[in-house]
């Protein structure tokens, strides 16, 4: 069985009779690991990038940090409450109101200025922002 | 007109708020800001299509009247910043 890690991985084959070489792709794509039934090989890594775990998604922590307060402070959260970058705005309590004035908010916090089209898509924190981090990479 | 959808409210909504930003009065920004969250959450739960177009056509013209006077309150607006204004 194969276990993925962000930086390394082990590879032990399953069947013994024939050559099964098994290609996983880590989260970053640069570590490509080889097995040959019968013997493990330590991972080979086939491009010489540093082998961070990366989220896979562009916002910083920071970012979604920062929308996570100014997401609570809008509903009136508890300073505890689970908001992460997954929560909805749905299902933290928000309608459709609530909503427009988070991205407001955001766009007064970060100086950006958001268009209609991309306001509508807004679902979830995460959402939001990658969508800053875009807006602030353009400027 | 007929009934406006719940994406014409919405971008009315919207439109308000960034109307609210133009004014370099911190008063009657926060005003138009809270007047219209607070009429907006009111009028929410309006089921009848000819008031709730009543109340659309209403917050239209509220949008023009924020529009005008932001332009002309810009045109004298006074040196001296609200204390409100200035950041810590």
């Amino acid at each position: 069985m194969a276990s993925i890690t962000g930086s390394s991985s082990l590879m032990a084959s399953l069947s013994c009779n024939k050559l099964t070489q098994t290609l996983t792709r880590a989260y970053n794509f640069n570590v490509v690991s080889v097995a040959v039934s019968g013997k493990s090989f330590p991972s080979l890594k086939l491009s010489s990038a540093p082998s961070r775990f990366r989220v896979s998604c562009a916002a910083t922590p920071e970012t979604v940090d920062k929308v996570c307060s100014i997401v609570r402070k809008q509903l009136a959260l508890p300073e505890d409450s689970a908001v992460t970058g997954e929560s909805k705005f749905a299902s933290l309590g928000a309608d459709s109101l609530d909503t427009v004035e988070i991205v407001m908010g955001l766009e007064e916090e970060f100086g950006i200025s958001v268009e209609e089209e991309s306001a509508q898509t807004i679902a979830t924190v995460q959402d939001a922002a990658d969508l800053i981090e875009k807006l602030i990479s353009k400027n | 007109m007929a009934t406006p959808s719940r994406t014409e409210i919405i971008s009315l909504f919207r439109s308000l708020l960034r109307s609210a930003r133009q004014f370099p009065d911190y008063n009657i920004r926060e005003y138009t800001k809270r007047r219209t969250i607070d009429s907006f959450r009111h009028n929410k739960t309006l089921s009848d299509p000819s008031s709730i177009a009543a109340a659309f056509s209403d917050g239209q013209s509220q949008l023009q009247v924020a529009r005008r006077q932001s332009v002309v309150y810009s045109l004298y607006a006074p040196k001296i910043k609200s204390i409100m204004d200035v950041k810590p």
